[in-house]
Order: structure tokens, then sequence, then C-alpha cells
């Protein structure tokens, strides 16, 4: 089923990479990052936020644990492995020449 | 790493799903809560804080939904899903699941059973080195028209010395001994005398110890079978080298076989014409083996004492060992006057011992395939049934997005629980089912011991099973995916119209199909039954109520047998005396008599002469031979037609006397013997009166001519003890003490009535026909829920049109009326079919049957009037709803 969502797919899994590299945050912490650091341009679905989670830690980027929050509650915190570390860098030079593509296009006469 | 990481998960996954879900809940949940708060910091108050919050997370379920999707163990969670449904399904319609469960175990239970009983008897080899080069080489008589008849000690030297087409050749003598240990009871023990060479050419080797060997003949020696060895001495390990008496006689064991060791021995024996010995009191192993010397001064040329087994020459036919051996019994026949008429019949060993019971074993095969068959229609049926009955579900979820393969996979999961099922009961049922056959098959069943359930047969019914789940889930599955969804949906398609009847039609034609293998079973097995009772109402010319039998054998140690003083056997004859003397006065005996072989017994032939015959006339075929004591026809109930029989004037030393039955007195002396003489062993008789004929061949067949002849005169050490009395026990305890109070070391053995006697002689009758009985109530029990089941789809079907009827002024007579038509017509035709198939299968019959042709018209009408009532049983239930029918409610609910 396909949902409206703010971030593309793709760029969402590179954006929570990214998010957690700082160090281990929850799932809502890593959607507040993302949002603060776009300076509220944008906006995570929430929707979509677990299961790119899930997808990350499926194929092996992040991984999750149970911990204890600063409120004093019980939450899962996920943190980037070796793996996803290198996998972020990947992204983000492909991230650079699409981008680069793109701007090539609308800057053709 | 990666790979492994996703291993972990996916394991996590399946194996903890439920927790794995609940903490994505929990995640959510705390998500949510951190969102409220943040609301809540904006100022907004937290009803409406949590309300945005849930909004801007968006259906907290769908997000759990497809999260779980991301898991990636879709597919495995999903099969669990659906089997849990299914399981929740069967719950729901316990009756039909119970029903398709039932009809599918029964079939395939019963299949696996008796296809292992089939593999184990008929299909596994003999244990032996290459099997298929063991002969059994009979003799025949053409005077007497026998052709498996024992041969003669020289007659075996000579064959083997001159045969080329037999490499090696064995003889084989049965008997019966005591088996004497040290402080204990003696034991009646079957014992297989045979040529020292016979174990190493059938390739048996020994469990412990040797077999014998090149010089053992006759030597003090012995072999025990493994089941002798375990129950009598304790599987001691050291066996080898110790003593044991048999028949009084100190012999030397030198080793254990195997219990595979006398296959076939039993058969050997059973086929024989005589000299069955042991075979035909019942006993179907050989306990023992002993060495056997062929010395042709112990068993000169007249007398046939021994079975050979012979093993071809590489590359050589049995026709080719037949027509040499017969070229050289032409020539002994020239050479001896013994061997006049003697032949020979070179039979192959697995015929011998696997031809006799093949052919009722696969009919019982083709019987049971044929209740498979059944139970796959009614399975199918029902299961069509129930397609129909679900076809609005499925149309419903269609509709919601189910999913065609999420649905096919739903029911072929549901196939696959149902198939899972029914193949665990299934196996189970074969598994108490071999045990049952085990216990019930008669004792001469060839390696009976080895029929066991087996892998293949497991495979079988696991293929059978995996194969209906396909089916099962494809037919419903099948069916979803036919028709509009749009008609299914408004029911349209249940109003009678053509999809429906069609499937209608299918279905019947299957219940007709059915009834027709029904039929043809029930037939078989109609006509077994009355083959049955017509063997056991023929009158075995004896009276067995009432009469006890006990059997001793006088060991030639303490009673000596010279036969240069026969018949002044004193010791014998003495012990005869006193243990007839003491019957008497046992209270509770009414009469009392000695016999050499018991009234059910084939006992022995011999040839004899007819005094004042003419002497060019074709030589007299083989005598049965019946020693007796005085008092023999009136303790059995047999009448005397004409003259007398003999009493105190049969003295050893006196004139011989002799009794023949009517049979005797027709075949060989037109009617009228009393006062002609004939002559057996040397000694002149003379015939002193007639008797009635006795069945001692069994009572289904003819019953034999005989000459009776005193035990006074004819001394015997294989007794049988006959007393007609009141209470068996009591008999037996007076017996025993009778016979322990003349010689407290002898064993008396065979106690049981002879009506048990008689039962058990009608063992090989009985087991095919229970079986046969058996699935053919199997069959038309099947073959009625089939029918109740498409009558029930009728009525469901043409609930409409009868209510529409009804309203229309028809009586519900009417409407039970088209019930009950479709019923009869439907057992009419599956009648028909049946009885054309069991016309033309039960000539396969024939062989197995007794006093009955197998066309007999009653058993064939007996039939059909018993699936006609049964078929009309099945329509009353479907009838008497149809009569329910409302047909306001009915009309109302379009």
């Amino acid at each position: 089923m396909g949902e409206r969502t703010d971030v593309l797919q793709g760029t969402l899994d590179m954006l929570i990479l990214k998010a957690l590299t700082p160090g281990p945050m929850h799932g809502w912490g890593v959607s507040r990052r993302i949002q603060e650091a776009s300076s509220d341009v944008l906006q995570v679905n929430q929707g979509s936020l677990y299961p790119a989670l899930h997808r990350l830690q499926y194929a092996g980027w992040i991984e999750s644990e149970w911990g204890v929050s600063e409120a004093g509650r019980r939450a899962r915190f996920y943190h980037l492995t070796g793996p996803g570390r290198r996998r972020l860098e990947k992204e983000k030079e492909e991230w650079r020449v699409y981008v680069g593509a793109v701007e090539a296009v609308l800057h053709a006469t | 790493m990666r790979a492994l990481s996703r291993i972990r998960h996916l394991l996590r996954n399946v194996f903890a799903a439920g927790a794995a879900d609940r903490e994505l809940d929990e995640e959510i949940r705390h998500h949510i809560a951190l969102e409220t708060e943040e609301g809540i910091r904006a100022g907004l108050d937290p009803g409406e804080a949590r309300r945005r919050a849930l909004l801007a997370f968006g259906g907290v379920a769908r997000h759990s939904e497809a999260a779980r999707d991301q898991r990636g163990t879709f597919l495995l969670e999903e099969l669990g899903r659906d089997v849990r449904l299914a399981l929740r399904g069967m719950r729901r319609s316990p009756s039909f699941a119970a029903v398709v469960i039932l009809t599918l175990a029964l079939g395939i239970g019963a299949n696996a059973a008796i296809f292992s009983m089939v593999d184990g008897v008929l299909l596994r080899p003999a244990p032996f080195e290459d099997p298929d080069g063991l002969v059994v080489v009979w003799e025949t008589d053409r005077a007497s028209g026998t052709s498996h008849e024992p041969a003669s000690v020289p007659d075996y030297l000579d064959f083997r010395r001159r045969s080329e087409t037999v490499a090696d050749l064995a003889a084989i003598l049965p008997a019966e001994r005591n088996l004497g240990v040290q402080g204990r009871d003696p034991a009646r023990i079957t014992v297989l005398n045979a040529t020292p060479g016979t174990l190493p050419m059938l390739g048996v080797r020994p469990l412990l110890g040797r077999t014998f060997a090149e010089g053992d003949e006759g030597a003090p020696l012995a072999l025990l079978s493994e089941a002798l060895w375990r129950g009598r001495f304790g599987a001691d390990p050291d066996i080898a080298g110790t003593s044991v008496r048999v028949d009084d006689v100190p012999v030397t064991v030198v080793g254990v076989l195997s219990e595979e060791a006398d296959w076939g021995i039993r058969q050997i024996l059973g086929a024989a014409d005589y000299g069955r010995s042991f075979a035909d009191r019942g006993a179907s192993r050989v306990d023992a083996w002993l060495p056997l010397n062929p010395d042709p001064e112990a068993f000169p040329r007249q007398t046939h004492p021994v079975f050979l087994v012979g093993r071809l020459r590489a590359g050589v036919e049995a026709g080719a060992a037949q027509n040499e051996l017969a070229a050289i019994a032409a020539d002994l026949e020239e050479t001896y006057p013994e061997n006049a008429a003697r032949g020979v019949n070179v039979q192959a060993l697995r015929e011998v011992v696997v031809g006799p019971v093949r052919t009722p074993l696969l009919l019982l095969l083709a019987a049971v395939g044929m209740v498979l068959l059944i139970a796959c229609v009614n399975v199918a049926s029902l299961l069509l049934a129930r397609g129909t009955a679900r076809s609005r579900e499925v149309a419903i979820r269609s509709a919601l997005g189910g999913g065609r393969a999420r649905l096919t996979r739903q029911f072929l999961a549901e196939g696959a629980v149902y198939a899972g099922v029914s193949a665990a009961a299934g196996v189970a049922l074969a598994v108490a089912g071999i045990r049952l056959l085990r216990a019930a098959a008669p004792a001469d069943l060839p390696a009976v011991g080895r029929v066991a359930i087996d892998l293949r047969v497991l495979a079988v019914a696991l293929a059978v099973s995996a194969l209906a789940a396909l089916l099962f889930g494809l037919v419903p599955a099948a069916q979803a995916h036919a028709r509009d969804l749009g008609e299914r949906l408004q029911g349209g398609g249940e109003r009678g119209g053509t999809a429906p009847r069609g499937r209608r039609r299918v279905r019947a034609a299957l219940v007709v199909a059915e009834l027709a293998l029904a039929v043809t079973i029930a037939t078989a097995a109609g006509l077994l039954v009355k083959s049955f009772i017509a063997v056991t109402s023929v009158d075995p010319g004896f009276r067995a109520e009432g009469v006890l039998k006990a059997e001793l054998q006088l060991p030639a140690t303490r009673y000596p047998r010279d036969f240069s003083v026969w018949p002044n056997w004193p010791r014998t004859l003495g012990f005869n005396d006193a243990l007839l003397a003491e019957l008497s006065s046992t209270p509770g005996v009414q009469a009392a008599a000695l016999s050499g072989p018991h009234p059910l017994a084939p006992g022995f032939t011999n040839s004899f002469l007819i005094d004042g015959r003419d002497p060019s006339a074709p030589p007299l075929p083989e005598i049965p031979v019946r020693p007796i004591s005085a008092g023999y026809f009136v303790t059995l109930g047999v009448p005397v037609l004409s003259g007398r029989t003999f009493g105190d004037d049969a003295q050893p030393d006196g004139p011989g006397l002799a009794v023949v039955n009517q049979a005797a007195a027709d075949a060989f002396f037109e009617g009228r013997p009393v006062g002609r003489r004939l002559t057996f062993w040397g000694s002149s008789r003379e015939i002193v009166g007639v008797v009635g004929n006795e069945t001692f061949h069994g009572v289904d067949q003819p019953a034999p001519p005989a000459v009776y002849v005193p035990t006074t005169q004819v001394p015997q050490w294989n007794l049988s003890v006959l007393v007609r009395g009141g209470d068996p026990g009591a008999l037996a305890r007076g017996v025993r003490a009778a016979v322990n109070g003349i010689d407290p070391d002898l064993a008396v053995f065979g106690v049981e009535t002879l009506e048990e006697t008689l039962s058990g002689s009608l063992s090989r009758r009985r087991f095919p026909m229970l079986l046969m009985t058996l699935f053919a109530a199997l069959a038309l029990t099947l073959a009625i829920i089939g029918v109740h089941g498409v009558l029930s789809y009728t009525v469901e079907q043409r609930r409409q049109e009868m209510g529409i009827r009804m309203a229309l002024g028809a009586r519900p007579r009417d409407v039970i009326g088209l019930v009950l038509g479709e019923g009869l017509r439907l057992a009419a035709l599956g009648l028909a079919l049946g009885l054309l198939g069991a016309w033309a299968a039960t000539r396969l019959l024939a062989a197995l049957l007794f006093g009955v042709q197998p066309t007999d018209p009653a058993t064939f009408l007996t039939v059909a009037g018993l699936v006609v009532a049964a078929a009309l049983a099945a329509t009353v239930a479907p009838a008497v709803r149809a009569a329910r029918v409302d047909p306001a409610r009915t009309l109302q609910a379009q």
C-alpha cells in the first residue's frame, strides 16, 4: 500500500543513518533530530519511520537494544554499526552524484 | 556479517514473533507518548495533544502491520497463521473434520497395513543366498495321482549322485521330539533332521557357534532355533558345547540359528501329500535341527520319509532339471520294483512357499485399494460441497482485498493440516492393524513374523496425504477463482444455476462409482462368507463335541521298536492297555480310545494289495492307514454301516483284522468288502466291517478311502488319545494324570477339544473372509456417507425450489418423494454397475470358494438388497430435512 510520504524512501534511510551518527537514539528522537537539523522543513512521516528503522535493522546497518530514556522510560535505542557507517558514506556520495546530475539537467538549455 | 545479522533477525522474528509484536507496540506507544508531551509543552491540552500525536502517527495498526511486513518473516508467519486458522476452522465444524480425517485415516491405514503384509509375505525374497536357484524336488505317484510326495532316501542318494543340473541336493525329514533339560519338564519340540549340507546350500549362517559339516551325519549334535534358545535357554551365550536330551538321548548343541533359517519349511510340508509331521499339528516353526544320516539301510527304498531341496547349477532352468531328474527316475523305476509308478516334480521353492497365498493376498490388496479409492472420492466430494458453502465467504474476502495468492496459500495450508492429521492417524491405524493381522493370521502364512510397517509404506502414506493436501487445497482455491465475484456475492449462483447443477452431477457420478466399488467388494465378501458357512456345516464324519484330544510320543529308549518281532512290542502294547484301562475308570470319561493320527490329521498312506484281485489290473493307489484302538468308533461317534468292528479278537499274534470306510468300500470293493482280504506291510488282513467316512484330509476335501487297523496289531509310537466326556478341563487333567501315572516322563501335548482342532483347521479360510468382510463394511459405510452427502447437498441446493413447490401446493410427501427418488436412482445405478463388475471380477475368487459358484445368485441378490436398504437409510435424514423446509422462509430468503 503506497502512502504519502514527505521524505522519499531512499533518502529517509540515509537521513536516519545520519541522524544516528552522533550517538544512539530512540525512534522519536531520530525523527526529532532530522526535523531540527532541517529546520523543520523535513517532516518525517512517522508512519514510515518505524518500517524504515526495521528495514535498516534487517539490512544490518543499525542495531537496537532496550534501554532507559532520559525521562526514565523503557525505550528501544538504535545505533549505527560499522557497515552502517560505511553505507552512509556511500549513500552520501550517491546523493551528491544524483543531485549534480539533476542540477546539470535543470541548467542545460 | 550482514547475512548473520539477517539470520539472527529472521530466527528471532519467527520464534519470538509474539514478543517482537509486543516490543513494537511498546516502542510505538513510547513514541506517541513523547509526541504527546511535546504537544503539551507547546501548549495544547493533553487530550488534544494526544489526538494530534495519534493523527501524526497515522493509524497505529497499519504501521504495525507495515513494520512487520519489513521484518522479512512474512511467509513463515502467514503460514503459521493459516495453520492456526485451519485448526480453528476444524474446531468450528468438528463433524466435517472428523469425517474427512477418519475417512482418509481408514483408507491410508488399511492400505498401509495390507501392503506391509503383502510385502513381507509375497514380495520380499527368501532370506537365503540366491534364492531363485532353489527348488523342491517332489516325487510323484502316477497310480495315486499325487505330485507332491516325499522321496525315498536311496532315490535321494541316486539323484544327488547322478544329477548334473542340480548342483546340490539336501534331504530334510520333519519330526517331533521331547526335549529334556536337567531338572525341568520335558517340552515338545519340532525337529528337522537335515543332511549336513542343507544350511550351507541355503546360505544360512549361524547366530552362534557353527552349523553342521560333512561327517556330522547322524552324530548326536543339534542346532537350536533362536526362539528356542531365547525361550528355553535364556539366550545363554555359552550354549555351544552344552548337552541336552532329545527323546532321552543326549546331544551336544553346536550352535544357534536365526529365526529366518526355517523360512519355507512349514509351507513345503503343508504342500506335501503326506508326511507333513508337525505341520499338521499346527506348529509352524522349526525348534531344532539334527543332522540326518541318509542311510539306505535305515530308510529302504519303499519308504518315503524325506523332502528334497536343491540348488540348480548356475544358468540351469528348473525345466531342464525336471527333464533330467525325470529321466533318472524312469531309470530307477525300471531298476527297482519299489519305484513302480514313481516320477519327479521339480518346483521352484518360491512357488511352493508363496504360490498358495498369492491369490488371496492380491485379492485383499485389490479390495483395500478400492476402499482407499472410495475414501478419496468421498473426501473429494465432501470438499466440493464445502467449497460451495464457503464460496460466499471466499468472495467477500476476495472483494476485501484478500489477495488470490494469500487465499490459495490458506486453502493449501488447510489441506495440508487435514492431510497431516489424517496421515498421522492413518499410520497409527496401520501399526495397530499390522499387529492385529499378525495375531489373527493363520500360522502357516509364510514369514508372517517378518511383517512390520516399513519405511516404503510410510513413504507411500505420506505421499498419498501430500497429494491429498494439494488436491484439497486446490479445489476450493480453484473454485474461488473460477467464477464471477459479483455473482457469488449476491448468492445468485446458488439459485440453482448451471454451475451448481454441474457440480451436483459430478458428485452424483462420484457416488455412483463409490457404490459400484462397494458392491463389488461386498459381493466378494458375501461369497467368501457363504463358503465359510458351507465349510463349517460339512459333517466331518465324527462327532467332535465333547471329545478331547491329547497327543503322546513313546520314545524308543523306553519303548523299544524292534521290527524283527513286530507287532509284538510288549512295552508299547502294555502302555496302551494300561492307559485305556486307566482312562475308562477316570470319572467324567464316557468313552476313550487311542489312535495313530487323530481324526483331523491326514496321517500316512501305504500301498496295498487286495487278495483275489486280478494281478494284471492297474496298480492300486496308496490308501490311508488309520491305526485305532477298539473303542475309537464309539468314542468318536462314527457309525458302523455293515459288519462289525474289532475288539478283543484283535490280538498281536492273532489273525489280521481291518475295517474299511464307505469310500474304500465303494472305490475298491464294489460296495461289499466284508469278508475280503487285503495285504499291506507284508501281512494279510480280513475286512470285518464298514464304517462311515471321516474327513481327515479337511472338511473341504472329499473323504478319502481308508482302512482302519487295530493298534494291538499295528502298534504306534505317535499316539493320539481321544476321550469323550463332560468338562474339557477335567478331562485334560484326567488324561495327564492317567498318562503320568503310568509313565511320569512322558510329555502330553496338543491337548485341545476336537472342536478347537476343527476350528483351527478352518483358519486358512477364515482369515481372508474376515478381512474381506471388514473391507466390505468399510466400503459400504463410506459409500453410504457419500450418498447421504450428495442428497443433503441436493436438498440444500434445491431448497428454494422445494419452498416454491410447497407454496404452490405440493405436499411434504411429494418433496420427500423427490429426495427418495434421487437416492434410489443413485443406488440403482451404483448397484447395476457394481453387480456387473462383480460378475466379471468374482471369477478370480473361484479358487477360494467352497460349495458356492462365483456367480451365486443368492449372494448377488442379498448384496443388492443390502445396498438398497442402506441407500434408503441414507435418504432418511435429507428427506426429513426436505419435508421440513418452510416455504414462507425460503421464499423470503431471496
